[in-house]
């Protein structure tokens, strides 16, 4: 009982502590944030791919495989565009690595939950199997995993985000590459400082943005969330309730008089 | 009450409620006046239990028991003037004057974030079955760069409480022969789900066409959405109404 007791305790502080060490929210750019696809060198892909947001690649300029893949957005190839995005990213990425951790984490985070906080390895991290994020109600809450080299997801393995969990929230800072594996589903922004593959039938619900090296895909779907730094989006109020029963009450009295009111008419 | 009538669109229907009463006990009032008045001491205890609520109310229990406290007060008002045969007579203005009471705070923060995020859902699932692109992130939808997000304002109670009132003032009227009790009850447990599917199929309109997602057109079509609510509620009642007579026979 008493046992119980402290393990609750301390997942409180634990919380607490998270909570008060992620003060600096990570925004990307209102550019990078266009983008489901950004690479420093070569974006390459293979087979039927779909990208639903921009795809671009600065400093570097090839970008083969499109068709047969399909961007719903445009290619952007050594423009402008492209380089305020890499731009935009470089910020967001020393932003995220230069977070306040909250808590140390190793190995492979496959099984695990995890609140909105800071989370660091200072080696690789990988996935296997289910990986929940729980913002506990808040859409708002921000996940961040730093790591100082890969980042590698097995085959099938899922990122799941629950309670109000937002993939565009969620970002992970991989210090050298990320490769998710073989029909795995992931969620979130990845921000690597070299390159990012994609293995063959991959979802990602987020952003592969690399900053040096190349992104690599295989019959992969990305599809780009909301942005965070984009205008806020639109909050669609119902009308008040006055107004609403109001014309319920309206529509009773003319059906509860409606004989009269035929009557009036006729004579 | 009068306060959170003016400051909160959820609630404002509150300023229509009174009138309701009103209009019902002076409809009911040849059935009210036949009755002799037989004063009970009960009523004393009701008024004690609503100053005591009250004073709590005033000291910081919150808004909805000093409403609660003026409703039960009343109610032993008529207790002592009456009796419980006049008190049984008002079971019903008693019953719509539950739709004036503030949201019970501790239910409806509790309730607010789940109902935005059923919103969402289901008006993802809307999109989706109709062909149309949508991405959900929580509470918020993108379909095709366009981004609508369910706010609290869009949770869905405004319709719940409106719908809700308009089931029980529906089965007053339509369905008011004795032992409809379940056909009443049944209608406004259908409006629960009725106005769920309701807000979120508005939120997938505000979603899917630009045009609707905010101003006059945003109003609008929120006000329609309602009136085909009314429509399917009516409906239901219909049918209840015919599988009670058919059992009946």
């Amino acid at each position: 009982m008493k046992g119980r007791a402290l393990n609750k305790l301390t997942a409180v502080l634990f919380w607490l502590t998270c909570s008060l060490s992620l003060k600096a929210q990570i925004t990307l750019g209102s550019t990078v944030d266009t983008f489901g696809v950004l690479a420093g060198s070569t974006v390459t892909s293979s087979g039927p791919t779909a990208v639903l947001g921009n795809l671009g690649v600065s400093p570097g300029s090839a970008v083969t495989g499109f068709p047969p893949g399909q961007v719903i957005g445009t290619i952007h190839a050594a423009d402008a565009f492209a380089g305020t995005a890499q731009t935009q990213l470089t910020t967001a990425y020393n932003a995220a690595a230069g977070a306040p951790s909250s808590a140390t984490v190793s190995g492979d985070l496959g099984g695990l939950t995890f609140f909105p906080g800071v989370y660091t390895s200072s080696t690789s991290l990988a996935i296997t199997g289910t990986v929940t994020l729980n913002a506990l109600g808040n859409p708002n809450a921000q996940f961040i995993f730093q790591m100082g080299s890969t980042l590698t997801t097995a085959v099938g393995s899922t990122v799941v985000l629950t309670n109000g969990a937002q993939a565009s929230n969620v970002f992970w800072q991989v210090g050298s590459s990320a490769t998710l594996g073989t029909s795995s589903f992931f969620s979130g922004n990845i921000l690597a400082l070299v390159s990012i593959s994609l293995g063959t039938g991959a979802a990602l619900q987020g952003r592969a943005l690399a900053r040096n090296g190349a992104v690599t895909l295989l019959s992969n779907t990305i599809n780009t969330p909301a942005g965070s730094g984009g205008p806020p989006p639109l909050a669609t109020p119902a009308p008040s309730s006055l107004i609403l029963v109001t014309t319920a009450l309206l529509g009773i009295a003319i059906y509860q008089g409606r004989k009269r009111i035929f009557q009036s008419f006729r004579t | 009450m009068f306060e959170q009538w003016r400051t909160d669109e959820d609630m404002s229907h509150g300023f229509l409620v009174p009138f309701v009463i009103l209009w019902v006990i002076w409809r009911e009032r040849e059935r009210w006046r036949a009755l002799p008045a037989q004063p009970n001491w009960w009523g004393g205890a009701l008024l004690a239990l609503a100053a005591i609520l009250h004073f709590a109310g005033a000291l910081g229990v919150g808004l909805f028991a000093e409403s609660l406290a003026f409703l039960i007060s009343v109610a032993g008002a008529v207790l002592c003037l009456g009796g419980f045969s006049w008190l049984r007579a008002l079971a019903f203005p008693f019953i719509l004057a539950l739709f004036m009471l503030p949201k019970l705070a501790l239910v409806y923060n509790q309730a607010t974030l789940p109902l935005q995020l059923l919103a969402s859902r289901v008006a993802a699932g809307m999109l989706t079955v109709a062909g149309i692109g949508v991405i959900r992130e929580g509470n918020i939808l993108d379909v095709g760069g366009h981004r609508v997000a369910v706010v609290e304002a869009c949770n869905g109670i405004r319709y719940l409480l409106s719908l809700g009132f308009m089931g029980v003032v529906f089965g007053y009227l339509f369905d008011s022969r004795s032992g409809m009790w379940a056909v009443r009850l049944t209608l406004l447990a259908a409006a629960i789900p009725i106005a769920i599917v309701a807000n979120a199929a508005r939120v997938a309109a505000a979603g899917w066409m630009p045009a609707l997602d905010s101003g006059f057109p945003h109003e609008l079509s929120g006000w329609f959405i309602f009136v085909l609510c009314l429509a399917v509620l009516l409906i239901t009642r219909q049918l209840l109404n015919r599988m009670y007579v058919l059992n009946r026979s």
